[in-house]
């Protein structure tokens, strides 16, 4: 076992662990932090993505012992005082998850990208975000949800395209629409 | 809880001569060993599983897996679809064929047909096997109390998940709960707990304690399915006016190892006399199973392919040509419909005649393709519960492949409250829920939402009964909108929906219902349209634009509708570009079990997509899962024919392929 004092997600953390456990591991299994995800485990996918001294890194790639000292950012790290960090809300409005098992990932990668590159160009979003890959969506939200949290850290963001409302007027009339005896 | 690790056979074809356990059972950390299959017993694909362990630390388990001996005795194996129709050569079993009479089907007359052609076709296609790389790989963790059994699976149906594990373990249905909050991801490969969900449950039963088994990402590519590869010879007539007059099609794929491979042939068209005869052919290789559309993408390929052909021998544009061929205009077949208005919007009358003139080695071109899906709807049941404090609940066993159907719950039942989406609490995933089908099929939509529509009613109702005596009227004379209950036609007479409930008193509102025929139906058209350019001096082909006009009905939530269709256009992306499983032909084994050599579209490799969704709320709501990633790839395929000039008959369009088939042109063409 190895003991290291880290911090993750702004607090000091001790941990005592295996010298072989990567970073994923260590946060997983021993810290608690299930919201970092195994994909591959060959540094393929970016499910595992996290910050590492505010850099993205694939923590299946880093062993837990060599964080010692430094400063880890997982998902679970983004919302402070009980509200969503802008990309997760983002991400959440725009469609920019399905199944989430990659989610964690893009975020904290955007996340870097917008702490750097306050108002990235489209062509920067796809070179920070080109390491992770998404099973669901289709990339094209993630665009959109990154773009649309650009700016957002201010008092005032963009506003976001609003499919909710979309949503809802296509949803009536219809058999499902309000009332009691439309279907019936 | 511990950890399993699974013995898998490192051959694709063999006699497991003996398993020994013994030193794995001595190992640090061990607290169960398995033997899945016994010494006699053949294995058909790399990846087969043969034993497990399970330890308390996954380092351990792996360990000892490793001190697993098995000694097998290698057998000549079939790598692919044409080894395996040989006649004579290796078998991919010591007890049956290498192939099996599939699908067959004969209509019209042929020989009339093709005297009424005025030009024939007649050419071999194919498409190949690509895995369903789930983001989250298959596993479980598995629990026992007794003789009960929980199981937290990765899984697109909990209650199919449940009945696997008891007809598997021997124990009543009864006894077992499955749950799936979250998954990551299914695709078709997750409906049953599979080898890896029972020896995870084995492995905890001999250990007496939960135990964890995820399979890896190799794993994951060699025995969790695949979509099985397709091939056709195809003869095809058109008359001289441009309308199809006949299809002769001798077809053959393989699933795998002793799975089928059937598709439809010829998909969507109408050809007035056709035959068509499949043959399974079985290699050993990791068993098919669903995926996105199952056989659909391969027909739609095999049949848009000659299409294209079939156009230029009569000099007729695609999409007019598609028009005159296609089934006439129905809610279910809008394909007239969606090929006019996609060409408009899709800028069609830009398009080139085969061959983009242009001069340098960028080349442009735009193809078309149309598809089908049916995504009924079928017996899901609810429960829906409404205290006295106005907080609402709603139960159902589906569960949520990330395509949104827990917001689908929350929305429809809401809406039927006049509540806000936040008033509902949607609890979906667990088999403690009442009965609802595995979500394939793009069945779950069209399933679900009818059961908690009329659950929901069924409440309200109750509800009104309650509320109605306090408001002087009947209960018919009520309707909840924007957090109230009111009188119809008099709105201010009523109370907010938290005043109301306080009239139900200590006993909950606490109602069943199910699923009605009605609120959904079946059949959903599409049509999609691609732009690309090819550089056919490295045959890359990248993708400009996807225009994708689809139908499912009546569109519940658009954002998770849309982001479906967003998302079965990328997966076909990856099926016409990236995506490819290589076997390699001396050893069997697969080349490019991981995500690197696997190639998967990133951020990078996307076009503009836009989705034209047609609402149609008359019809209910249809599934749309699948039918968005049917027709992509052969309008990429038959958009990279009209930039080049060059027809590339088979998937997936690599650089290398792309090459030979220009060089195949230049040469003189192959028609």
């Amino acid at each position: 076992m190895v003991q290291i004092t880290l911090t993750v997600n702004a607090e000091p953390v001790d941990a005592a662990f295996a010298p072989y456990k990567t970073l994923l591991e260590v946060l997983r299994e021993d810290l608690n932090l299930c919201g970092t995800k195994h994909g591959c485990e060959l540094g393929e996918c970016g499910a595992c993505a996290v910050l590492l001294d505010g850099q993205p890194v694939l923590s299946c790639l880093v062993l837990g012992v060599d964080c010692g000292g430094r400063t880890v950012t997982t998902v679970e790290g983004l919302a402070s005082d009980g509200r969503l960090h802008p990309l997760q809300e983002t991400f959440a409005d725009l469609g920019a998850a399905q199944c989430g098992y990659c989610t964690p990932g893009f975020l904290v990668t955007a996340k870097a990208l917008l702490d750097e590159h306050p108002r990235p160009t489209r062509d920067q979003i796809r070179d920070a975000l080109s390491g992770n890959l998404c099973r669901c969506t289709g990339y094209q939200q993630i665009y959109e949800a990154v773009e649309a949290a650009i700016g957002q850290a201010g008092p005032k963001g963009p506003a976001l395209r609003d499919t909710r409302t979309d949503a809802s007027s296509v949803r009536r009339p219809g058999p499902f629409g309000p009332g009691t005896d439309q279907s019936r | 809880m511990i950890y399993g690790k699974i013995v898998r056979s490192p051959y694709p074809h063999a006699k497991v001569v003996s398993i020994d356990l013994s030193a794995a059972e001595k190992a640090p950390g061990v607290k169960a060993t398995l033997a899945y299959m016994k010494a006699g017993d053949e294995v058909h694909y790399q990846g087969d599983p043969v034993a497990a362990v399970a330890a308390d630390t996954e380092e351990r388990a792996r360990d000892a897996a490793r001190l697993i001996r098995v000694r097998y005795e290698a057998l000549p194996q079939v790598s692919s679809e044409a080894q395996g129709m040989q006649l004579i050569g290796p078998r991919w079993s010591t007890t049956q064929p290498n192939t099996r009479a599939g699908q067959r089907a004969e209509t019209g007359d042929l020989d009339a047909g093709f005297k009424q052609a005025a030009h024939i076709v007649e050419q071999t296609y194919s498409t190949h096997i690509i895995t369903h790389v789930c983001l989250e790989t298959h596993g479980a963790v598995c629990e026992w109390d007794g003789d009960k059994l929980t199981a937290w699976v990765s899984t697109q149906g909990v209650h199919q998940c449940a009945q696997g594990y008891a007809q598997a373990l021997g124990i009543p249905q009864t006894n077992v709960r499955v749950i799936t909050q979250y998954m990551g991801g299914g695709f078709g490969s997750k409906f049953a707990p599979d080898s890896q969900g029972i020896i995870c449950a084995k492995l905890a039963k001999a250990a007496g304690v939960p135990v964890k088994l995820m399979l890896d990402r190799k794993e994951e590519h060699l025995d969790t399915g695949n979509r099985p590869s397709a091939f056709a010879k195809i003869k095809a007539g058109v008359s001289s006016d441009g309308k199809l007059t006949a299809f002769d099609g001798t077809s053959w794929g393989t699933g795998g190892a002793g799975a089928s491979s059937g598709f439809p042939l010829p998909y969507l068209y109408q050809f007035p006399n056709r035959k068509r005869v499949h043959t399974d052919v079985y290699i050993n290789a990791g068993q098919q199973r669903a995926m996105r559309a199952p056989g659909h993408p391969q027909g739609c390929f095999l049949t848009e392919i000659l299409m294209d052909e079939l156009a230029d021998r009569v000099k007729m544009d695609p999409v007019e040509f598609r028009i005159k061929n296609a089934p006439p205009l129905a809610p279910n077949a809008q394909w007239v419909k969606y090929f006019a208005e996609g060409a408009k919007r899709f800028g069609w009358d830009k398009r080139h005649a085969t061959g983009d003139p242009t001069p340098g080695p960028i080349k442009t071109g735009m193809g078309v393709s149309a598809h089908l899906w049916g995504g009924a709807g079928r017996g899901s049941t609810a429960h829906v519960d409404i205290m006295s404090d106005g907080s609402v609940v709603v139960k159902c066993g589906t569960q949520d492949l990330g395509t949104g159907t827990r917001t689908l719950v929350a929305i429809v039942a809401a809406e039927t409250f006049g509540l806000p989406v936040s008033g509902v609490k949607p609890e979906i995933g667990d088999t403690l829920y009442p009965f609802s089908g595995g979500s394939g099929g793009s069945t779950t939509a069209a399933s679900v939402t009818p059961a908690i529509r009329v659950t929901s009613l069924n409440a309200l109702d109750a509800l009104f009964a309650k509320v109605a005596p306090t408001l002087g009227v009947t209960p018919d004379q009520l309707a909840a909108e924007g957090g109230r209950i009111f009188v119809k036609g008099n709105s201010s007479k009523g109370l907010s929906w938290k005043d109301a409930c306080k009239l139900i008193g200590t006993e909950p509102i606490s109602v069943d219902g199910k699923w009605e025929d009605g609120l959904s139906s079946s059949g959903t058209s599409g049509v999609q349209f691609a732009e690309v350019e090819v550089d056919i001096e490295t045959g890359i082909v990248r993708i400009k634009r996807i225009l994708a006009m689809q139908d499912c009905g009546l569109i519940v939530d658009k954002l998770t509708a849309e982001s479906q269709a967003y998302g079965g256009v990328v997966a076909a992306i990856n099926f016409a570009l990236f995506e490819d499983r290589i076997l390699d032909r001396v050893t069997g084994q697969m080349v490019n079990p991981n995500m690197e050599w696997y190639l998967l579209a990133g951020m990078s490799d996307i076009p503009k997509i836009d989705i034209v969704l047609n609402n149609m709320p008359e019809r209910g709501v249809i599934g749309i899962g699948e039918p968005p990633t049917v027709s992509t790839a052969s309008a990429i395929a038959n958009a990279v024919r009209n930039a080049t000039g060059a027809t590339i008959r088979s998937l997936p369009l690599h650089p290398h392929k792309v090459l030979a088939a220009i060089e195949q042109e230049r040469a003189g063409g192959t028609n």
